[in-house]
Formats: C-alpha cells, structure tokens, sequence
C-alpha cells in the first residue's frame, strides 16, 4: 500500500515536473507582434484594441501588443527607433516615404497570399502608397482627399446658390467675393496652402518635364502663370484669410476647420476627416471638389496612409499575418462599421454606413478624379524642385509681386530649380 | 514777563511741534497708503493681464467647438459646457496620466537629491586630479542639444532592455544633472570654507560635512533645483513618447496630446484636461513660491 502510494507520488510529480516544460513549449508558439498606431478621428484607441482582440481571438499562435501613440508624437517616434535600427515595432503606419528603405519588401508575401489582391484596392493609391522602387512596401489604409466643403447657412442668408461640381476657379473667387463679410469678420474663401494642391495641376502647371530634365517652359509655362495669376487675383480680392490670419486662427491640423465651424469661413478647402468633425457639430455643409479649369484634366490631393512591416521583424510571417488582417477587407470593414474608417477597397468603401449620404457621394466622386500624388509619387526630385514653385506661391500669398511681375519671377526661378533637378536626378535618377 | 512768556513758549511750541508731527506723520502715512494703494492697483492689473490666458483657458474649456472661435470673440459661453470636463476625463485616463507623472517626478526628484549634492559637493570642497578637466567636461554636455542625444540614448536603452519601462525616463537623475551639478557648485562655493574646517577639528567626517552642515545651507539651491525638476518632468513630452509603450503608463504630457487629431483639435476638451493638469504646478508654485524666489536670487538665475 505505502509502495503504491509512493509510486502515484512519484508519477504525480513527475507530471509536475512536465507541466513548466509544457508551458514554454507553447509559449513558445505563441508569436508576439509588437504593432504602433496613432489615435485619430477615424480610427480610435477603443476600436482598434477592439480590432486586435478579435485578430487574437481568431489567431491564437499570434498575440498583436497594440501601441497606441499620439498623432503628434508618431513621426518622432518612428524616427527615432528606425534610426537607432533596434526597438521598431514590428508593424506600424510608414507613412513616412523616407521610411520606405527600411520596409519589408512584401512582394513575394503578397504573391503567395490568395486572399489579398491589389486589384481590388484603389489603383491610385495601390501605386502611390504601396509600390516603391518596384517593391511593394506596404499596403494603403484608408482614403482621404481635399474637397471645398461650404456652409450651406450662410449661402442661404446670403441668397447664393451652392456651387456645382463643375464650377471653375473664376467661379471661386466670385462666389467668395459675395459671401465675404468684413463686419462679421467672415471670409468668403480661403487660399491653396501651396502649388502642391490640386488647383495648380489643374491649370496644367508641372515643375519640369515628364522625362526629369527640363525645368524651362514647365515652372514658367502659361499654364503655371495662369495659376498664379489666378492666385495673385484670389489674394487682391481680399475675401480669403491672410497668411498671419491663418497663422493665428488657423489651429492646429490640416486645415482652417475651426474657422469652418464658427461660420467665420463660408467655403473651405478640408478634408474627410474635418467631414466627420463638421458633422459630429452639427454644421450644416455642403462639398464640391477644387475648381476646375474648362477642359483641362482635373486633378485631386488624394492620400492614403501606408501600413508596413518592418525590415528588422524577427517574425516576418506573423507580421505580414497581422498586416494583411488589419489593412485588408476584414481589418478596414471592421474599422469602417466601429469607426470612420474610408477604406481603400472600393468594395468594402460602397458598404460605408452613410453611403447614401450627399457628402459621402461627393467624395467617393472626388476619389475618382486623377491623383497629384500619382505624379509626385513617380518623381522622386519632384520635392527638390517643388521648393521654387513654393517661394513663388509665397511671394504672391504675402502680396510682395506685382500681378505682371509673376513671369519674370517664375523666369527667375528657373535656372537654381534647373540646377536642383540636375543634382537630384544625378543622385535619385529620374 | 519774559519769563513767563518765554515759559508759556515751549508748551505752545512742543504742542505745535507734536501738532506738526502728527501732521506729518498722518501725511506720510497717507502718502504711503496712496504710494501703496497705487502699486497694488497696478499690481492687480498687471496679475489679471497676466491671468487672462489662464481665463481663456477656462471659459473655452466651457464652451462648444463651434463658438470657440466666432466673431466678435465672446468670454462666457452661451451654455457652459461642463460635461467637457466629464468628457474629457471619460475619453483618455486623465487621471491615471497625472498619477503617473506625479511618480516619475517624486522618482526623479529623489534621484537629483541624492545624486547633484554629492557631485557638486565632490566639485565644490574636494581636491582630486583632473578636476577642472571633469568639470568643463561634465558642463559641455550642457551643450548638446536633446535631439541629437535621442537615437543614441534609445539604442542604448533599447540594448539594456528597458524600453517600455520607466527606467530611462528616471534612471538619469540618479547621475545628475549638469545644469544643477553646475547651479550647486557655484552654490556651494559661496559658503565658507571656515565651516567645514571647525567641523573637521571637531572630528566631523566628509561626509558629515557634506550631509550636516554643507547641505542644510544649501537648501534654496535644493529647492530650486526641485521646483524646476518638478517643471521639467511635469512637462517633458519626448522622452516618455520615445521610451515608453503601454498607454496606461503615460505621463499627463502625452496624454493631452492625444487631444491633437489627424484634422483638427478638440480646443473644448484639449482646454478642460489642460487646465486640470497645470492644478499640481500651480499649487507647487504657490507654496514653493518664496523658496523659488529667493532661491533663484541667491544663484543669480534672473533675468
């Protein structure tokens, strides 16, 4: 009796004994994904925890550790661990494109996973926020683009009719004109915040040749003047904000939306993300894309937010897992029904809760037009040579050139962004 | 006649005398009241211009997102808006971040304490090789900006295992702090060395003298170097953004920056919780005040 009991004792505590060493062997399976998000309107802290739960639940050798950081601080953030090469999470926003060299080519992931297509996201996007150098780099999530959102209110009381889609720049300015009322304080309009907007590609102004190597009769072209005219006659109508009133009352973000929301801005150039805002306060608003020129090809400021898998992830599989998930139909439906997530498949953004809506359909009609990003995207001395069009839009916002010195200024230009080309291309080619 | 003329003559004179004293007396006074009466008027208005953005704060915290920036600005809101504060509080742990930074200012405070005295002390009274070398080294790291100590100190930090721990963001203030190292040295230098020298006939050791008589003397430039240890970490947003990872470990300094959207800020709830976090500084200043002051004319640190 005592020798059997002794036995079971032993038998007992070698099982014990087992129970540790069987523990490690499935903590070991378990793979944890260390991923940072920011919080913003469109996707809060509660639902993306939310998303990750779910992803866990449904994928138990997998644990996301979810890394929620302030909008503000991200950018920093990245930067600084990238730079150190160790401490990067393994999935993150690279919304970045100076970050791309240290994103997981995903090629290969993507060409043996059959549950993701790029087909099926925006092809503009697709080619804009995910290829890079013939790679692909990350994947688009979500889609945001800049529109001229108005203030139906104030329209009304001052008898103008809304603007149609097709309305042009002349049409722009004679609309702000009309709203403005100085006694209120109430601008009709504000100003493109540079020549990187949609407007200027409207009037088919480019920095240089599609080919990279020639900056004369682009930067300076008729069509460049003509945009810059154009602006040159928006600030003498004094119906727009100054850049110091936007510099004080413009708040922080993307856009004059405070402004917007006190009735102070009858039409503003915003964005999906100041919809949301404008609705949550009960803003009574109307959209149309920028203006347009007659004839020309129309163009929008369009984004989407690049999601990646880190170069230096010790789980590469489990990564792309995650990032699939959380940038693919399942992660951007779940974030568009517990959010206000625009996802960048079109088949998951027609189910959008508000679908139906005015404002929702005149987005999507944004979203249709072409990209300036497509070809900004596609030339990499694009920003270097970007810098004189710049100073230019500048010197006609703070009223330093007269309207008929613009050529001459544009002219002016001409031969140091000539030369910045040059160097760039020799060092990022065409 | 003369006499009692003469006698009659003081008691008039010692009465106009005391009459024109009392005169004069009530002058002075009342020209020191309205002397007074005039600095304090203006002292009022110059504290209430320098309180109006603190006003601001507060009456926006009230308001609605729509009239926070409407022409012509109001003061008061048309409703106040007192669930900002609820909401605020029920949309970020506002609470939770301010305990935090409460901790890692009480760790950093005793950190700077135990540490800068020491060092300073050790610069200050002792005698050792190459101390002028470590002193000008020690105050050239003054000189590097934080940016370019960011990525060095992450990958440092990183290889130790400690992100996502308060460890870097406290570990530091256990080996001083140059600026107060430098403050507390000019301090100490100030006070005579004929103190420490009694005390060493009487047998006291260095350490006594550093921790009995050196530091007690020392204390305005003690209590400055908590009162802007307490500033500087209450306010210190890279470095917890960089070092740490679990969103319930945030300071109150990271916290509010969530009220910072993609598109926008909330202005209305961004007011409310900035408001509540700047309650602790604001009771700090005011008992610290007179310690602060004077501490900071004693080291020289105005203007």
């Amino acid at each position: 009796m005592w020798y059997r009991s002794r036995k079971i004792s032993l038998v007992l505590f070698a099982l014990l004994m087992l129970i540790p060493f069987g523990a490690v062997t499935l903590a070991q399976d378990v793979v944890t994904i260390e991923w940072w998000t920011v919080s913003s309107e469109e996707y809060s802290e509660e639902v993306q925890r939310a998303l990750v739960d779910q992803f866990n639940a449904e994928h138990p050798n997998i644990q996301v550790n979810i890394t929620v950081l302030p909008e503000s601080g991200f950018t920093e953030r990245m930067t600084a661990t990238l730079g150190a090469g160790s401490g990067a999470p393994d999935v993150a926003f690279f919304w970045d494109n100076n970050w791309f060299p240290q994103a997981l080519d995903l090629t290969a992931y993507i060409e043996a996973d059959p549950d993701l297509d790029p087909s099926t996201y925006f092809e503009g996007f697709w080619n804009t926020r995910s290829v890079w150098q013939d790679k692909i780099v990350g994947l688009p999530l979500g889609v945001g683009a800049n529109f001229v959102m108005y203030n139906k209110d104030v329209f009304d009381e001052m008898g103008v009719a809304y603007p149609s889609p097709d309305w042009t720049t002349e049409d722009y300015i004679a609309t702000a004109t009309t709203l403005t009322d100085p006694d209120k304080r109430r601008w009709g309009g504000d100003r493109p915040r540079g020549p990187f907007r949609a407007i200027w590609r409207n009037y088919g102004a480019f920095p240089y040749s599609d080919d990279s190597t020639t900056v004369e009769g682009y930067l300076n072209s008729d069509a460049s003047v003509a945009a810059y005219t154009w602006l040159w006659d928006l600030v003498a109508s004094n119906v727009t904000p100054t850049p110091a009133d936007i510099e004080i009352l413009g708040t922080e973000g993307t856009g004059p939306i405070d402004l917007f929301l006190a009735g102070r801005l009858a039409m503003a150039t915003l964005n999906q993300g100041h919809v949301l805002t404008a609705v949550e306060s009960g803003v009574n608003f109307g959209i149309v894309p920028e203006p347009q020129i007659p004839g020309n090809e129309r163009y929008a400021n369009a984004w989407s937010l690049t999601a990646s898998v880190w170069a230096g992830t010790e789980h590469p599989d489990e990564a792309y897992e995650w990032l699939s998930y959380w940038v693919g139909p399942e992660g951007q439906q779940f974030l568009m029904q517990n959010g206000h997530l625009f996802p960048s498949i079109p088949a998951v953004l027609e189910t959008h809760p508000d679908a139906d809506k005015d404002y929702v359909q005149a987005f999507f009609a944004v979203l249709e037009q072409r990209q300036v990003a497509e070809w900004v995207n596609a030339h990499p001395c694009n920003g270097t040579v970007l810098r004189a069009a710049v100073d230019a839009w500048d010197l006609v916002n703070l009223g330093e050139i007269g309207r008929d010195d613009i050529k001459a200024t544009l002219d002016s230009l001409v031969e140091p962004a000539q030369q910045a080309l040059d160097e760039c291309v020799a060092r990022l080619g065409a | 006649m003369s006499l009692n003329s003469s006698a009659a003559h003081p008691n008039d004179s010692f009465a106009d005398i005391d009459r024109q004293l009392r005169r004069s007396n009530l002058t002075t006074a009342l020209r020191r009241l309205a002397g007074n009466g005039f600095l304090y008027f203006i002292m009022v208005v110059l504290a209430l211009i320098f309180m109006i953005p603190l006003l601001w704060m507060f009456t926006t915290s009230l308001k609605t997102r729509q009239e926070i920036f409407v022409w012509p600005p109001t003061w008061l809101p048309a409703v106040p808006q007192w669930d900002n504060y609820a909401d605020a509080f029920a949309k970020y742990p506002l609470a939770r971040f301010m305990l935090n930074s409460a901790i890692l200012v009480m760790i950093n405070a005793l950190g700077e304490v135990i540490s800068v005295p020491l060092i300073a002390f050790a610069f200050a009274r002792l005698r050792f090789p190459g101390k002028r070398i470590l002193f000008i080294m020690m105050l050239s790291t003054m000189m590097i900006p934080g940016q370019i100590k960011l990525i060095p100190l992450f990958s440092l930090f990183s290889r130790l295992g400690l992100i996502g721990t308060y460890w870097p963001l406290v570990l530091p203030s256990f080996f001083g702090n140059p600026f107060f190292i430098f403050l507390m040295v000019q301090y100490m230098r100030t006070i005579p060395r004929d103190l420490d020298e009694a005390a060493r006939i009487d047998g006291a050791s260095t350490w006594t003298i550093l921790y009995r008589i050196i530091l007690p003397l020392s204390l305005p430039a003690v209590t400055v170097m908590l009162v802007f240890t307490f500033l500087w970490t209450w306010n210190d947003f890279i470095s917890p953004l960089i070092y740490l990872s679990d969103f319930n470990s945030y300071p109150i300094s990271v916290g509010l920056a969530f009220f910072q959207g993609r598109y926008g800020v909330e202005w209305n709830m961004f007011m409310a919780a900035t408001l509540i976090s700047i309650i602790p500084v604001l009771v700090l200043y005011f008992f610290a005040q007179r310690h602060l002051i004077g501490g900071i004319s004693t080291l020289g640190l105005k203007g």
